[in-house]
């Protein structure tokens, strides 16, 4: 009797059990996978921060591996928030084109300020849609941090979707830093990617 | 000796009052405007963001920011000049551990027997093993530490953020966070000694250069945000806010597993 009830509990469940399976892809990626992902994507970091070439040279690298490392693109619409309703087609392009441009400032700008920089992998767990890799990052004369990175599967292939250090996600914090420049212009879109502009000017400037 | 450390302690308390009473009077008079109810989307974010006196938190942002470059940060970097790395750290764990007993009785008041205990044990081995609190034993012994104060304990006993608050001179707060400021002065030992110049002359010492210490932990960090942020005020608010509910993630954390299972190790010798 119970067998039974087995067996037709079993094959009433296997059909959702499949759509639930074919729902998920995104939490494909394992702990490992990502672990030795984030391990071999800060190896090649290290290596450039801390190789011969340029600084130009050096930025110039950076932004090609950042590009393939993390989901610029899905970063920026989480980044936006709500506003991508309110932007136009036109102005959601500008964000995402100056978004890009203002990470890359961003990493090269911390490119002095993390010579001879090495990192080790602590762990991994699931957090969210993805896996949060930690690590430590060791600055010669500094004291050593802890940085968390939350990777998904993307496209196929993992990319680095949030940052976290000391309990703070890097996404949050930008998206409400942006949001207070679209309140404070009255909820208007443009003020945010005046207000980029101006920042992607003021950083090329000091370059 | 004993009427002068009353009347010590009444001089503080009548201070304390005196400067949360002119917060509240400052904090009225300058007010955000909220957006209209019948905007639902904007009226939620507003409620959300929960910073009413926003115009006077940034004049304050402002103040301190202008206290800091030429006060704060150029001490800091002097600081970072003449000292290395592990001086630093050390100065960290003996503030530390100054402040590990307000710890203790905040989690007994919190009701976190785990976090109570292990903060009890890392200020009796810190402050004898340990060198008066300049070396960390405790650590190496499975005693990490957790970090709170009076404003956690209040989150632990329910009570919510509440409106978000830039204070002059200690910055990010909120009004349930301020509380910690006079707790914190009350709880730690050299206030709860009789009065005593030399005590208290210790007592500036030390809050001058363990803010000092912390200061020069930042420097990197904030010169940062303060570059690549587009708002820095509403960057540092979100920081803030986001640090505080991992902290209250980490206590609780702490409490049911231990610290082993969770270390929450401080910003500077993790």
């Amino acid at each position: 009797m119970h067998f039974r009830r087995f067996i037709l509990g079993a094959a009433m469940a296997a059909p959702i059990l499949g759509i639930m399976a074919s729902a998920a892809p995104a939490q494909a990626i394992t702990a490992t996978d990502a672990q030795s992902f984030i391990n071999q994507s800060g190896q090649e970091l290290v290596g450039i921060v801390n190789g011969n070439g340029s600084a130009a040279d050096k930025a110039t690298q950076l932004r090609t591996l950042v590009n393939q490392i993390v989901a610029v693109n899905q970063v920026g619409d989480y980044v936006l928030g709500r506003y991508i309703n309110i932007a136009t087609p036109a102005q959601h392009d500008k964000f995402q084109q100056l978004f890009h441009q203002l990470l890359s400032y961003n990493i090269t700008y911390q490119i002095k300020a993390y010579q001879g920089i090495s990192f080790s992998v602590n762990g991994a767990k699931p957090q969210g849609n993805g896996i949060l890799v930690d690590t430590t990052i060791n600055t010669p004369g500094k004291a050593p941090a802890d940085v968390g990175w939350e990777v998904e599967e993307i496209g196929g292939k993992p990319q680095i979707t949030d940052v976290i250090v000391a309990g703070t996600s890097m996404c949050i914090t930008t998206r409400n830093d942006y949001a207070s420049v679209i309140t404070d212009n009255g909820g208007n879109v443009s003020a945010l990617l005046n207000a980029m502009q101006n920042q992607i000017q003021k950083a090329s400037d000091n370059e | 000796m004993r009427v002068n450390h009353v009347k010590g302690f009444k001089r503080r308390v009548g201070q304390v009052l005196g400067l949360g009473a002119s917060l509240l009077a400052i904090g009225l008079s300058g007010c955000a405007t909220p957006p209209p109810k019948s905007d639902t989307a904007d009226y939620q974010a507003y409620q959300q963001l929960n910073d009413p006196i926003e115009p006077t938190n940034r004049v304050f942002f402002r103040v301190n920011n202008t206290l800091d470059k030429y006060a704060m940060k150029p001490v800091a970097k002097g600081y970072v000049a003449i000292t290395t790395q592990p001086i630093r750290t050390h100065v960290g764990y003996f503030a530390d551990n100054i402040n590990e007993p307000a710890r203790t009785v905040n989690f007994m008041l919190s009701g976190l027997p785990t976090d109570a205990g292990t903060s009890l044990m890392r200020f009796l081995i810190n402050s004898t093993i340990g060198i008066g609190g300049i070396f960390d034993p405790a650590s190496a012994l499975g005693y990490k530490e957790t970090d709170t104060d009076f404003g956690l304990t209040l989150a632990v006993w329910g009570f919510q953020s509440g409106p978000y608050l830039y204070l002059p001179v200690f910055g990010p707060s909120g009004l349930r966070d301020f509380w910690q400021y006079p707790v914190q002065w009350f709880a730690t030992p050299m206030e709860l000694a009789p009065e005593n110049a030399a005590l208290d002359d210790f007592g500036y010492a030390e809050g001058g250069l363990r803010l000092i210490n912390t200061r020069a932990a930042y420097l990197d960090t904030i010169d940062q945000i303060n570059a690549t942020a587009l708002d820095p005020y509403a960057t540092f608010r979100s920081l803030y806010r986001q640090s505080r509910d991992s902290q209250l993630q980490l206590i609780k954390q702490n409490d049911l597993h231990g610290v082993n299972g969770a270390p929450g190790t401080p910003y500077y010798a993790q």
